[in-house]
C-alpha cells in the first residue's frame, strides 16, 4: 500500500529525500523547484512513513498527505472568457493542485448559454482521458439542470459545482454536486468560500475512490507508477521534455509527453524485469492532448497475469 | 437630479433567489473594479431565465463636464506664451496631444516632466483635454457586457442623457421582448 504525500522544504539536501524514497521502493511523481523552495510529490510505502517523517523533521521540511496525488482532474468552464475566469475556475484548479492532483483547465468551445450550449466529440474524448472532472457552472438552478447534456456522455465521474443548493435527484448524471461556488467576480478568500473549495476536494476524493474501487475488482496488470519508472529508465529522452510534469499519472495508465509519431514504438517496446514489454500489457495510443502518448494499462482479465 | 451613489439597487429574478443575491455581488464587484459605482444613482436589474433575457435600467448620477486645460493644471502667462504645470499626470498624454493638435508640435515645449510651455498668444485655458462623459459611457458598456451572463450574445442598449437601458438575450431580440423587458423594469421603478 503506497501513501501519497507532499514534501515541502528547502532545496538544500532535498536529494536525501529522493534517495530515501528510491531506497524504500516508493516513487517520486513530481518535483517542483521554486527558487530555494522545493515541492516533491511522492508515493511512499505505508509502513515506511515514520522513516520519511523523521528525515523531514531533520530537514525542517513539511510533510502532508496529498490524497489526490497521481491523478489527473479536469476543470471545465463554459468558455475561457472573463465571465468564468479567473475566478472561480482558477481557485478550484489551484486548490486541487495543492492537494496533489494534476489539474488541467479546459474551456469549452461552445459551452455557454442555456439553450445553445453543446460539447463536441473531441472535448468529450479529451475529458475522458482524465480520472475525474469538475464542471464549474453558474448561479441559476434552471441553467444547471439544462446543461446536463454536456456531461451525460462522459465516462469519468463528474463533479458539478454551482451556486444554489440543489437536490441530488435533480442531477442524476453527476457523481456529486457541490453548492456555493457559482459565478463570482472576486477571489475566494472568505472562510465559507474556502470551505466550498474543501468540499470540492473531498468530492473529488470520493469520486477517485469510486474509480479505484472499480479498478480493484479487476486489477491492472501493473501499476502506473511502475510503468513511469521503466519509461524514465528506458526512454531517456523524456528527461528533455519541457513540460513541468513529463509523465502524468492516471489511475489506469499515464500520459507521456513526447511526440506520438517519433516515440510510440520506443514506449511500446520498454521491457519490464519479468520479461514482458509494455505493448503486451497496455494499449499505447495517441493522446487527445497535443501529440502526446497515452498509455492505458490492461486489466488482469485481459492479460491473465500481474507483473 | 440629486442622488446618492446607488441609492436604489434592485435585482429581480423570478424563481432564482440565490441567483439574484449572487448577481448583486457580481454587479457590485464589477462596478467597483471599473470605478463606476459613484456615477450610478439607481440600478434595476430584471432577469427572466426561462425566456431567457437579462435587462438592466440605470440612472446616471450627475453630469460630468468635459475636462479643460484649466482643470488639469495651473496656467501661468509667461514670456511669449503660457506655462502649464500639471500635478496629476493622469491626463498628461491627452493634454500633450491636444496642445500639439492646436498649436503644432514646434510650438509646444516640455522643459520638465510636469511642465509644458505653449508658444502662442492664445490662452489654452478652455481647450478640452478629456471627454469624461464618453469615457464613462464606454466603461459602462464594458461593465454591462461583463455582468450579463456570457451566453446572452444578442445585446441591445439605449444610452440616454441621464439613464441607460441594456438588454441581453440568447435568441434574437424581437420588439415584443424589448417591450416586455421595459415593462418589467418600469414596474420595478414604480414599485
Amino acid at each position: 500500500m503506497l501513501d501519497p504525500v507532499m514534501f515541502t522544504g528547502g532545496v538544500y539536501k532535498h536529494d536525501l529525500v529522493t534517495e530515501l524514497i528510491e531506497d524504500l521502493g516508493g516513487y517520486l511523481l513530481q518535483k517542483n523547484v521554486t527558487q530555494s523552495e522545493i515541492i516533491l510529490l511522492m508515493l511512499v510505502p505505508h509502513e515506511d512513513m515514520p522513516v520519511l517523517e523523521a528525515l523531514t523533521k531533520e530537514l525542517r521540511g513539511k510533510l502532508e498527505r496529498a490524497p489526490l496525488a497521481g491523478t489527473e482532474i479536469a476543470v471545465v468552464t463554459p468558455t475561457l472568457a472573463i465571465h468564468h475566469l479567473p475566478h472561480p475556475a482558477c481557485d478550484v484548479a489551484e486548490y486541487l493542485r495543492r492537494h496533489g492532483a494534476k489539474s488541467n483547465m479546459i474551456g469549452m468551445g461552445r459551452g455557454v448559454a442555456r439553450e445553445i450550449a453543446q460539447m463536441d466529440e473531441y472535448e468529450t474524448a479529451l475529458i475522458n482521458e482524465h480520472d475525474a472532472v469538475v464542471f464549474t457552472f453558474g448561479n441559476f438552478v434552471d441553467c444547471i439542470i439544462k446543461k446536463e447534456h454536456l456531461y451525460r456522455s462522459l465516462t469519468v465521474p463528474v463533479i458539478v459545482t454551482g451556486g444554489p443548493e440543489m437536490k441530488k435527484e435533480d442531477l442524476p448524471y453527476a457523481f456529486e454536486y457541490v453548492p456555493n461556488v457559482g459565478r463570482i467576480a472576486h477571489r475566494s478568500r472568505k472562510a465559507t468560500e474556502i470551505g466550498s473549495l474543501d468540499n470540492i476536494v473531498a468530492a473529488a476524493g470520493r469520486a477517485l475512490d469510486s474509480v479505484r474501487a472499480q479498478i480493484s475488482k479487476d486489477p491492472l496488470t501493473t501499476t502506473p507508477p511502475r510503468v513511469m519508472e521503466v519509461v524514465r529508465e528506458q526512454v531517456p529522452d523524456i528527461m528533455q521534455s519541457h513540460s513541468p510534469l513529463p509523465i502524468a499519472l492516471n489511475l489506469n495508465g499515464l500520459r507521456i509527453k513526447l511526440p506520438y509519431d517519433e516515440y510510440h514504438e520506443a514506449v511500446t517496446g520498454v521491457k519490464f524485469d519479468e520479461g514482458v514489454t509494455l505493448g503486451e500489457i497496455a494499449k499505447v495510443l495517441p493522446s487527445r492532448m497535443k501529440n502526446y502518448i497515452l498509455v492505458r494499462i490492461l486489466p488482469m482479465s485481459e492479460t491473465g497475469f500481474v507483473v | 437630479m440629486e442622488m446618492d451613489p446607488l441609492e436604489v439597487f434592485k435585482v429581480e429574478m423570478p424563481g432564482e433567489d440565490y441567483g439574484a443575491e449572487k448577481y448583486r455581488e457580481i454587479i457590485m464587484d464589477i462596478l467597483q473594479d471599473l470605478g463606476l459605482i459613484r456615477s450610478i444613482g439607481r440600478l434595476y436589474v430584471y432577469v427572466d431565465i426561462k425566456t431567457p433575457y437579462f435587462a438592466v435600467y440605470g440612472m446616471i448620477r450627475g453630469k460630468q463636464p468635459p475636462l479643460t486645460v484649466g482643470d488639469v493644471g495651473d496656467l501661468l502667462e509667461a514670456e511669449g506664451g503660457y506655462q502649464i504645470t500639471v500635478d496629476d499626470e493622469e491626463h498628461m498624454s491627452n493634454l500633450i496631444r491636444v496642445l500639439w493638435g492646436t498649436y503644432g508640435r514646434e510650438n509646444v515645449e516640455q522643459p520638465d516632466r510636469n511642465v509644458l510651455v505653449v508658444l502662442s498668444d492664445e490662452s489654452p485655458k478652455d481647450l478640452v483635454v478629456a471627454d469624461l462623459e464618453t469615457e464613462f459611457k464606454r466603461d459602462l458598456m464594458d461593465a454591462l457586457v461583463r455582468i450579463a451572463p456570457e451566453g446572452f450574445r444578442n445585446r441591445r442598449n439605449e444610452m440616454g442623457k441621464d439613464s441607460f437601458f441594456f438588454l441581453a438575450a440568447e435568441e434574437t431580440i424581437k420588439p415584443e421582448l424589448l417591450s416586455e423587458a421595459k415593462e418589467k423594469l418600469g414596474g420595478m421603478r414604480d414599485a
